[in-house]
């Protein structure tokens, strides 16, 4: 009986024990950033997030950085200085990135595929505001947060 | 006949640019914060239901909602994150005050909290598709810092066929 009672008590506190997080002391100095940053999205090997530009414009971009290589890597053709990048997600091989970004007084969904550094729009039916995009790891569908008459929806695109 | 005359641009509007799948649900509001599993199979996001915003999963294929034990209390819930085959998801709650970051194994049905160093804040989160590391963007002496974890003693979540670590 005791032993069973003991049992039970491990068990429970078992169900709650804590996960002790370690801090990537080797990472987190070389994303550290004056200024804020923003919506992380992690990759296998890779991290993309929103943060001030290193020319100390105020400006905001999306950055890559390669946990393998331990070093930040270009993204040819995503970042525009006018554009003010909101919220940003990777697949798991780094080679999507979906990203939603404020143009002119335009709010605009956008594609992005690193090896061809292309970049290219995605279309919301019936048309909506998007706030927050989430790609699978896969990279072969896409979670998009959506304003719509005054509600926020959430909806899945497939991505060819 | 007129319906099916705005049924056709419909088709093909859905054709070239692909269909957007929603899952609406009665009793439910505002729905936010989505996360997919990486086989895209789960859906995770945060939903207004009576006045408190619960994260919600469902099952794309079927429309299904999966249940989620141990998650009813300390509302609202913030930004969550799945592992490759939704096995683990990973979001933030408020605890009184305090906002904490908690994991779930959905296998096990075991719920655990991630306490954070120092006088973070977390804001949102990213969980790697394998589990075994979080991206987090924390509030910390008045300004977000985006900063990396490892989860040590987490069984890594992978796809099927994976070649093992």
């Amino acid at each position: 009986m005791r032993t069973a009672a003991l049992a039970l008590l491990l068990i429970l506190l078992s169900g709650c024990e804590a996960l002790r997080p370690q801090p990537e002391m080797g990472i987190n100095p070389r994303i550290a950033a004056r200024g804020d940053q923003r919506s992380p999205s992690l990759a296998r090997n890779g991290l993309v997030w929103i943060a001030p530009a290193p020319s100390g414009s105020g400006q905001l971009q999306v950055r890559w950085f390669d946990l393998k290589r331990g070093m930040g890597a270009p993204l040819p053709g995503l970042n525009r200085p006018d554009a003010r990048p909101i919220s940003v997600s990777s697949d798991a091989r780094g080679q999507r990135i979906a990203l939603v970004r404020s143009v002119e007084g335009r709010t605009e969904l956008l594609l992005y595929e690193r090896t061809l550094m292309t970049l290219r729009p995605l279309r919301l039916v019936p048309p909506g505001v998007p706030a927050r995009v989430a790609l699978s790891a896969d990279g072969r569908s896409l979670a998009v947060q959506v304003s719509r008459q005054g509600r926020w929806q959430v909806e899945v695109l497939q991505l060819p | 006949m007129p319906r099916l005359r705005c049924l056709f641009p419909c088709l093909l509007v859905c054709l070239i640019t692909g269909c957007a799948q929603r899952f609406e649900a009665p009793g439910i509001g505002d729905q936010e914060d989505p996360a997919l599993s990486g086989n895209g199979r789960i859906l995770a996001s945060v939903v207004e239901r009576g006045g408190r915003r619960f994260v919600r999963l469902v099952e794309r294929s079927s429309g299904r909602e999966l249940p989620l034990r141990g998650l009813r209390r300390h509302t609202p819930h913030r930004s969550p994150s799945l592992s490759w085959t939704g096995r683990y998801l990973a979001l933030i709650r408020q605890r009184g005050q305090y906002r904490e970051v908690v994991l779930l194994d959905r296998l096990h049905g075991r719920l655990r909290p991630i306490p954070l160093p120092g006088d973070r804040v977390p804001e949102r989160l990213s969980l790697a598709p394998d589990g075994q590391r979080l991206a987090l963007q924390v509030l910390r002496q008045g300004q977000l810092d985006v900063e990396l974890f490892r989860l040590p003693g987490l069984e890594a979540d992978l796809p099927a066929g994976a070649p093992l670590p």
